[in-house]
């Protein structure tokens, strides 16, 4: 005769994986991420959590496996738990930020060199590069840099989310999302033409076109905004 | 004439090994000729020359070669290597004592500041060659 | 003939010229230089310490990459060569390690492996000046000079790396000849001096200046006293001590006359018929030796 299981006992039958959270192991389900499996072990996230979508770059994760010597990383809301997994949060990474003015200095080699002298100390390991979450090519990004090349490294490091795993594992001490960054706004100011409808839209605003249109929305209720988001302009796709 | 009492003890011989070991090359080799010094674009600008830092390191003489600014002031030209009529790396022996420096001393580093005006013009090939030699990992 | 060329980190900030002539020169000689399309800074000075395999990774990379490229380019053989002195004693000396030492070569594949690279150690590295003596021959490019260099003087200023250490050598290294013969087959007169591989100082110029001056102000005036009225040069770090310092002694009053220098492509461009435009890299203004021979 079949026995009644109980909604308890049916939550444990799922297929569970060992995870070691600051050194403690944990059961948790195999089919959520390291995120979700952290707070079902019970741990709530202030620190090291944000979009929950792999854009951010807040849940920078550094684990090992059992019985593997290497060491592993990535972001904690895209990546699945595996058994064995002894895990470690990066919410922050120590990296000095240069300060400069963007309208002062001019794109080239001299300039990334004057703000991130450590660039000419890359080795060319490729540690960075095999961290990134993002799969950007960061090595190569850093050593456009110290050649000058700024349009193509900050095309290859457009990916960057900041989550400074690179910064972490580079022996040189580079911290390299801040030099993909100086490059990024270097390209985009120097070498980048902004669409006159960019600068049409800004001139707009500032002459206060939309204010009208912003105060009767800040005005409506939950109720009605709901209302009107529900009832918003679509783009028929299929027509388009 | 002035006597120096010279002590050869485990420390020294310990500093020698290592001199030995990171260099690869046989410090015993070197019977003072002379010609690295003669052949070094730097040897004016030296405290101790050459032949005498290889000589202070035949001794174990570790204090005086640390202390000394010639490893500091060659800049890995190589003549001294070409030249040596006993084949020694010479080179490679300067470089080992700014190695030794740099991996357990790490208050003799010397670091170096790059700031505004000359960083404009530094060429990066330059600060590449800088950073080898004047930093460790 | 299509070589893969190695720029290394310097050839395009401050030694553009450099560059463009050498490529330039390249075309016309039948020794085209294709640059490899992803590259990486070599780390120059090799390290010379026998226990640090993370400094060799960089060359070995740069050797491997070269490889991926030379089997992209047609009539081309498995060799690197380089415009940059430095890159060039550094590339040979860890090319011959790795080529004698087996097992830093495996720990170093090791590494690079998980970039789906592999260096097979079978790359030879040369110096451009090597081609245009080895692969091209001198009496090619007196075949090619349109325009003699008559009235300059020139001085051939290898430096080190050019000749150090044996490994890495392209010539003798006490008495190398082949800057001179290259100036003698551009038409140029042949300015023999005894400074021509004194170290310039190098990478001091960064926080060690004074050992710079020194040794700028012993080969420039030492050029200058044999009656020579420019300075060719293979290394860019060498042309940009050379070059600035130079101005700086002037501005100090220790030097009186500034001596211009040069990279060997220029001449080799203007001898060859190539209209030479950019001046914007030298320190030391070389137009008016230029226009005063008519060169320009």
């Amino acid at each position: 005769m079949a026995k009644a299981i109980s909604m308890r006992e049916k939550k444990e039958k799922l297929d569970t994986v060992t995870i070691y959270i600051m050194g403690q192991g944990y059961k948790v389900p195999s089919s959520l991420t390291i995120m979700k499996a952290m707070e079902y072990a019970g741990f709530k996230l202030k620190r090291g959590v944000g979009c929950r979508a792999g854009f951010c770059g807040a849940c920078a994760t550094v684990y090992r496996k059992l019985g593997d010597y290497k060491i592993y990383a990535n972001l904690a809301c895209q990546t699945k738990v595996e058994d064995g997994m002894y895990l470690t949060q990066l919410p922050f990474v120590p990296a000095n930020k240069a300060e400069y003015n963007l309208d002062e200095i001019k794109p080239s080699a001299s300039t990334m060199l004057r703000f991130y002298p450590e660039i000419a100390r890359c080795l060319s390991c490729n540690a960075c590069s095999r961290v990134c979450p993002q799969d950007i090519q960061v090595m190569d990004y850093v050593q456009y840099s110290l050649q000058g090349q700024i349009e193509k490294a900050a095309e290859l490091a457009f990916d960057c989310i900041q989550c400074g795993l690179c910064a972490i594992r580079c022996p040189a001490e580079i911290p390299q999302y801040h030099v993909a960054t100086l490059a990024r706004r270097l390209h985009g100011k120097y070498h980048m033409i902004a669409p006159d409808t960019l600068e049409q839209r800004v001139k707009e605003i500032e002459e206060g076109k939309y204010e009208k249109g912003f105060e009767e929305l800040m005005s409506l209720s939950e109720e009605e905004l709901k209302k009107r988001y529900v009832a918003r302009d679509f783009i028929d796709q299929k027509k388009a | 004439m002035s006597f120096e009492y010279i002590k050869i003890g485990k420390e020294e011989k310990e500093f020698i090994s290592k001199i030995e070991d990171i260099s690869g090359q046989n410090l015993y080799a070197c019977y003072q000729c002379g010609k690295c010094t003669a052949g070094c674009s730097f040897s004016n600008q030296m405290d101790l020359t050459v032949n005498q830092v290889i000589h202070r390191l035949q001794l174990g003489q570790k204090e005086k070669v640390l202390s000394a600014k010639s490893p500091w002031v060659c800049a890995s030209c190589l003549t001294c290597t070409v030249r040596c009529p006993r084949d020694i790396d010479v080179a490679a022996i300067m470089e080992s004592v700014r190695e030794y420096i740099l991996r357990y001393e790490p208050e003799r580093i010397e670091r170096m500041k790059v700031t505004g005006e000359k960083a404009k013009n530094l060429p990066n090939i330059a600060l590449v060659g800088s950073f080898r030699k004047n930093t460790e990992l | 003939m299509k070589y893969s060329y190695f720029p290394g980190c310097n050839l395009k900030t401050n030694a553009k010229e450099y560059e463009h002539t050498a490529v330039e020169v390249s075309k016309i000689l039948d020794a085209e230089l294709v640059e490899m399309p992803v590259f990486n800074c070599c780390g120059t000075v090799h390290s010379m310490a026998s226990d640090n395999t993370m400094r060799r990774i960089a060359p070995v990379r740069i050797l491997s990459r070269s490889e991926e490229h030379q089997k992209e380019l047609e009539d081309t053989n498995n060799t690197v060569v380089t415009l940059c002195s430095m890159c060039s004693s550094t590339l040979k000396v860890v090319n011959e390690e790795v080529k004698e030492d087996e097992e830093m070569l495996q720990k170093i594949n090791w590494q690079l492996e998980r970039d789906n690279l592999k260096y097979s150690g079978h790359s030879e590295v040369k110096h451009y000046l090597e081609i245009l003596r080895d692969e091209v021959g001198f009496e090619e490019i007196v075949k090619k000079v349109k325009k003699q260099l008559k009235g300059m003087k020139v001085a051939s200023y290898y430096g080190c790396m050019l000749l150090h250490p044996d490994k890495a050598k392209i010539d003798d290294s006490e008495t190398p000849t082949v800057m001179e013969t290259l100036t003698l087959a551009l038409g140029a007169e042949v300015v023999d001096w005894p400074y021509f591989k004194t170290c310039c100082g190098s990478y001091h110029v960064v926080d060690k200046e004074d050992i710079v001056n020194n040794q700028i102000l012993k080969i420039t005036e030492g050029a200058k006293k044999r009656g020579a009225n420019a300075i060719i040069t293979a290394c860019p770090l060498c042309a940009y001590n050379l070059d600035s310092q130079q101005v700086f002694l002037q501005k100090k009053g220790i030097i009186k006359e500034t001596i211009p220098i040069f990279y060997f492509t220029q001449l080799m461009a203007i001898a060859l018929g190539i209209k030479l435009e950019n001046f914007e890299d030298h320190h030391v203004d070389p137009k008016p030796l230029l226009k005063s021979l008519g060169l320009i």
